[in-house]
């Protein structure tokens, strides 16, 4: 604590020596003028103990002080009593100094030390004093503490001033002292004080500053003004409860705000992240619900009406069970959810509703909406991030900027000061290797090591992928009714598992690599990523085959349809040529196996499976885990919470990825997905909202921080690329799908088409004139489509090119204000390394000559002492004179403002 | 039935955690199944092996061959959970700076640390070792004077921690202590730790050394250093003695007395 006193008092001494003689005189002016404004109320108001205080305070200097020195300090005693503003600080100050130079001249040529000595034992005194006064002893320095006890006692005297009994000039005098505050209050920011002083300035101007202002003016004006600043205020207050709202506004942003406390930027990122996919989610679920499902639901035809439209009548017994319906089988399969149930008439209802184009627009859209999305994002980012280069100041950046001043809980804290430690620590030994590298072929053997056995890993979840889809093909040849339900959905179940538990395996791999936490992010991302595409693409392919099978099927169901209508036709004839057609229930219509909606099942069992799965995870294995932990705790042998199973960190890279593969998925399917279940965005959002929920409680309630908590700065860019990668690489299937599968002949907007496409080509000759195809039909001329390709090529590339130089551009002026830079800091350093050699020199040179003086002023010690000047000219000579020849300058800065503490003290 | 493939599903879950908690599943095998398959075949405590080991290997009179003996026995072939050599160099280096004149040490199993705290002691300084165990005590102390402590030097107490401290100023006219080191159960940090202010044996500046402060572990402990102000504490942290993947800590506290 004392070093801290000292420091400060080093500080309080360099300051006053920076600002010199004009400050002085400005603090005196300013103190008269307070002085002479105060006069009255203080002759009216001022209070007996008040004033007997300051008998004290004047009598107790008296001993110490000269006459001289007097006059000043009991003009300075009452300003300071009045004004607390931060020049009768300075006047203080100034006592101070001249105290300093008193002491000195009172010593004489006597040693420091012993002044020193002096001035401890004074100030030992001093803080006896102060500690019968006051409480709050500890940072504030003495100086603080006496001017708050003046405080203390101003303000009773202050709450007694009424602003209407003062005269004109005295309303001028304070509307001055205002502005005066409001000026301070301004410039608080630029100013070298200490924080505390600051803060203290600042509450003390603000509070006069309220007091008085709505005094100000007179009659009329007084009121208009009085008016002006009451609704100014209003205004300021309404524009900060405005802004308030508008944060509470941002869904989710308190909660986020918090988990960002406990667990650093990269959590938070995630849910950032997931917040973001919530809002597209919610846009893809607008277009498909309101552009399809809900006029689908109102004017197309009711359920029943048509065979697509009807539960067939072998299953209509199990219908409503809640396992069919959990399938999605039964009623579920044949309503607006699904690909099938939608008619493939042209227009439906009164409003001549285009379905059939409105659903192969919404498929389209949705899919050009992600892509669009993702590509502004990332090139927002991309502006933001990438402007600093990362090695060349690699030490100075660590200390500082390592610190997350977002984090706002005391574990957090300590975890991340342990790994700015560690990280200094392997910062430094890292630079030890890159000397060395000895190590590096071991390192680089093990990192080859470890994407060997990732490798391994993905080959094994692959195969295990594909053997369990082979037997799932068994068993629906075979029927599967006749299997259990883990035989049924042991696809899913597989591929649920294994994206569970293959990330937790790889992490333990990457531990091998010895890769820094953000890189070794990135390469666990990455994968995850291999591995969930992988399996994705593992189950497409085996949807496809399905796809074939059924269209083979279909192509027999086809000819069994004619017969049966043959037969039925034929039937009628015989019995009865006039009598009215026979009418046949829908549900008994046969019809075919419709693989468009086959496929969105698939993808919406998928998904079911998937988010239970995450869910179920997280309950048994954070929840439950905590929950063990925390109360077998009590009686166990070992500390369960630190030790062996502790509480389970949050998984950012698996969480980030399983978003990312299920966005993928909705992709798949707003081709795949939106068009052969629409349900699909919505039941999107629903997992969305519930895991935005549950994962802030789970990671809130059994999570901990991690221990290498690190900043997730540049890591968004990279979601977003393998969001944008995934998108890509999922739209191929369902384009092919699109494109090369012809639709199934009685289900669906597109039935009795060739390819799903025609929607466009019917609707431009039907709907539009005729113009306007010819024009499409000339434009679609490969002859035209061609260049115009070639065109935007080459407009890529000349942006690119363009962007190119840019970035070459900048590096340039970023290493010229580097060189500008080092320049003016060898600049300054010669500068000041020139200064330091003349003061030594003309140090070195007066003491030689005040040596002689000093062994004349060591005889005459008593009875000689210099009048008190305030010419900081002669200050700093008197300094020289007393400097020992070889003295550090350092040394006596610590040791002045010592002495300088001292009757400041003692008035206390 | 569970289908083969969903089983096999689980086989990543089951590598990740062998892997990870390998150190683990290391120490368990060496510290409990050894240990009782041993106490079978010989009929000796474990510390006694230990003992017998030492006495073969070691040189009587050279606490380092002493210690060195012990460090090889530990890691080699049994597991004892003493404090080992990497944290025993942060104790070493705590006692050269402070030297201090009277070292209280809880929990001295079987003389291991005694033996390396004695070591670095100035001269004239003075060790009180609390065993509680019997057969531990006894084979402390003779590795004690194996290791050429006298009674001047080192004292083995075979009482309870809990009734000693209380004791101690009465019993053995101690006014301070310098420096305690705990290392024995740790559920006893705590309440020892009280028992030590209470009777005012602290002095401003005393060391108080606990081992083991992660790993078994003493929550309560460090919650009540979080709470209580009474002293400036860090955590060293290290990993396990003769482990290298188990992390755990030594907390040092300098006692400051209430303000």
């Amino acid at each position: 604590k004392s070093k801290r006193r000292r420091i400060k008092r080093r500080d309080d001494d360099r300051q006053k020596r920076k600002r010199g003689n004009e400050r002085r005189k400005a603090g005196t002016r300013a103190g008269d003028g307070e002085e002479d404004l105060w006069g009255v109320a203080e002759k009216r108001e001022r209070s007996k103990r008040k004033r007997q205080k300051n008998k004290q305070e004047t009598s107790r200097r008296e001993k110490n002080e000269e006459e001289e020195v007097q006059v000043t300090s009991g003009k300075a005693a009452k300003a300071r009593k009045n004004i607390k503003n931060e020049k009768t600080r300075r006047m203080e100050k100034e006592e101070v100094e001249e105290n300093i130079e008193k002491g000195k001249k009172k010593y004489g040529s006597a040693k420091i030390g012993e002044v020193k000595e002096d001035g401890g034992k004074q100030l030992e005194k001093a803080q006896e004093v102060k500690k019968k006064k006051h409480k709050k002893v500890e940072t504030s320095s003495e100086l603080e503490t006496s001017e708050e006890d003046d405080d203390e006692e101003e303000d009773t005297e202050k709450d007694e001033v009424r602003p209407e009994c003062l005269s004109p000039e005295e309303l001028e005098k304070l509307k001055e002292a205002v502005d005066e505050r409001k000026k301070l209050i301004q410039g608080l920011r630029g100013k070298p004080w200490s924080m505390k002083k600051k803060l203290v300035t600042l509450r003390e101007s603000q509070e006069f500053v309220e007091k008085y202002e709505g005094a100000l003016g007179k009659g009329k004006g007084r009121k208009l003004y009085a008016y002006k600043v009451m609704m100014t205020k209003k205004w300021m207050k309404f524009q900060r409860d405005f802004e308030n709202f508008k944060t509470a506004c941002i869904p989710w942003e308190m909660k986020i705000k918090e988990i960002e406390s406990h667990f650093g930027s990269s959590v938070a990122s995630y849910f950032i992240f997931l917040r973001w996919m919530y809002g597209i989610n919610m846009i893809l679920f607008c277009l498909t619900f309101g552009l399809v499902m809900v006029p689908e639901a109102l004017m197309g035809r009711p359920y029943g009406s048509i065979p697509r439209k009807t539960v067939p009548r072998a299953e209509e017994a199990s219908a409503m069970d809640f396992a069919v319906l959990w399938d999605f089988g039964g009623y579920a399969q044949y309503s607006v959810l699904f690909y099938g149930f939608y008619n493939n008439q042209r227009t439906i209802g009164w409003l001549k509703f285009r379905m059939p184009l409105s659903y192969f627009l919404v498929g389209v859209g949705t899919v050009a909406y992600s892509y669009m999305v993702v590509i502004r994002t990332m090139a927002r980012n991309a502006n933001e991030s990438g402007v600093g280069d990362d090695n060349s100041f690699n030490f100075s950046w660590k200390m500082f900027t390592s610190w997350d001043y977002l984090i706002g809980n005391a574990e957090t804290a300590d975890n991340k000061f342990a790994s700015i430690t560690t990280s200094f620590k392997e910062a430094i030994l890292e630079e030890q290797e890159s000397h060395k590298d000895d190590n590096i072929h071991l390192t680089r053997f093990l990192r080859v090591l470890a994407n060997f056995l990732v490798l391994c890993c993905l080959a094994g979840s692959g195969y295990l992928i594909y053997f369990v889809v082979r037997r799932s093909q068994k068993f629906a040849l075979d029927g599967l009714e006749n299997h259990t339900w883990w035989e049924r959905n042991e696809v899913n179940m597989v591929m649920s598992l294994l994206g569970m538990f293959c990330p937790m395996l790889f992490d333990v791999i990457s531990t091998l690599e010895n890769y820094h936490p953000r890189v070794a992010l990135q390469w666990q991302l990455g994968r995850i990523f291999a591995l969930f595409l992988g399996n994705l693409y593992t189950f497409i392919i085996a949807l496809m085959d399905e796809i074939n099978l059924k269209r083979k099927e279909e192509n027999t169901v086809k000819f069994n349809i004619t017969m049966w209508e043959a037969s039925l036709y034929n039937g009628t004839v015989s019995e009865n040529s006039t009598a009215p057609p026979i009418t046949i229930q829908p549900a008994d219509v046969p019809r075919g196996p419709c693989w468009e909606t086959m496929v969105g099942q698939e993808f919406v069992r998928l998904i079911i499976s998937d988010t239970m799965t995450t869910y179920i995870t997280l309950l048994i294995g954070d929840f439950l885990r905590a929950v063990l932990v925390r109360f077998l705790n009590y009686c166990w042998c070992w500390d369960l919470e630190a030790g062996f199973p502790s509480y389970s960190e949050f998984d950012v890279s698996g969480n980030v990825l399983g978003l990312i593969f299920n966005q993928g998925m909705i992709c798949v399917f707003d081709q795949m997905g939106s068009f052969y279940a629409p349900c699909l965005p919505a039941l999107n959002v629903i997992r969305l909202h519930v895991s935005m929920y549950l994962q802030c409680w789970a990671v809130m309630c059994c999570n901990v921080p991690q221990e290498r908590v690190f900043k997730a700065s540049g890591s968004n860019n990279f979601y977003m690329a393998m969001l944008l990668v995934i998108l890509f690489l999922s739209t191929l299937p369902a384009i092919y799908t699109i494109v090369s599968i012809p639709p199934s002949f009685d289900c669906g907007p597109f039935s009795g088409k060739n390819r799903m496409f025609d929607v466009i080509h019917e609707t431009l000759e039907s709907d539009f004139p005729a113009w306007f195809s010819k024009v499409f039909s000339y434009a679609s001329n490969p002859g035209l489509v061609l260049p115009f390709i070639l065109l935007m090529v080459l407009a890529i590339y000349y942006l690119q090119s363009t962007s190119k130089s840019y970035r070459e551009a900048n590096v340039e002026l970023k290493k010229k204000l580097q060189m500008q830079n080092e320049e003016n800091k060898k600049k300054n350093k010669q500068a000041a390394l020139k200064a330091q050699m003349d003061l030594e020199a003309r140090q070195t040179a007066q003491a030689a000559e005040q040596q002689r003086n000093n062994n004349a002023s060591l005889q005459d010690q008593e009875g000689h002492q210099m009048p008190a000047t305030r010419d900081p000219g002669s200050r700093t000579n008197n300094h020289g004179n007393h400097r020992p020849s070889g003295y550090l300058p350092g040394f006596t800065q610590q040791s002045e403002p010592r002495l300088s503490r001292v009757p400041s003290l003692q008035r206390n | 039935m569970v289908s083969p493939a969903i089983a096999l599903a689980f086989l990543p879950l089951l590598l990740t955690l062998i892997i990870r908690y390998r150190y683990y599943f290391v120490l368990f095998y060496r510290a409990v199944l050894i240990r009782i398959w041993k106490d079978c075949v010989t009929g000796l405590s474990r510390e006694e092996r230990a003992y017998q080991h030492v006495l073969t290997h070691a040189t009587p009179g050279d606490p380092d061959s002493i210690l060195e003996a012990f460090d090889v026995w530990c890691s080699k072939v049994e597991f004892i959970s003493n404090i080992g050599p990497k944290k025993g160099k942060i104790l070493d280096r705590l006692l050269m700076e402070n030297s201090p004149l009277t070292v209280l040490e809880l929990g001295a199993h079987c003389g291991y640390s005694t033996v390396r705290m004695a070591r670095s002691l100035p001269v004239g300084a003075k060790l009180y070792s609390i065993e509680m165990d019997q057969r531990n005590a006894a084979i402390a102390e003779k590795v004690i004077r194996l290791a050429g402590f006298d009674d001047d030097m080192v004292e083995l107490i075979v009482k309870p921690s809990d009734e000693v401290i209380p004791q101690l100023r009465s019993d053995y006219n101690l006014e301070r202590l310098d420096f305690v080191f705990m290392d024995h159960w740790k559920k006893c940090y705590l309440p020892d730790l009280q028992l030590l202010e209470g009777s005012g044996l602290l002095g401003k500046g005393s060391i108080i050394l606990a081992d083991n402060v992660l790993f078994p572990g003493a929550p309560k402990f460090l919650r009540y250093l979080r709470k209580c102000g009474l002293y400036e504490w860090r955590i060293h942290r290290a990993t396990l003695e003769y482990s290298k993947g188990i992390r755990d800590g030594m907390a040092e506290l300098v006692y400051q007395g209430i303000k």
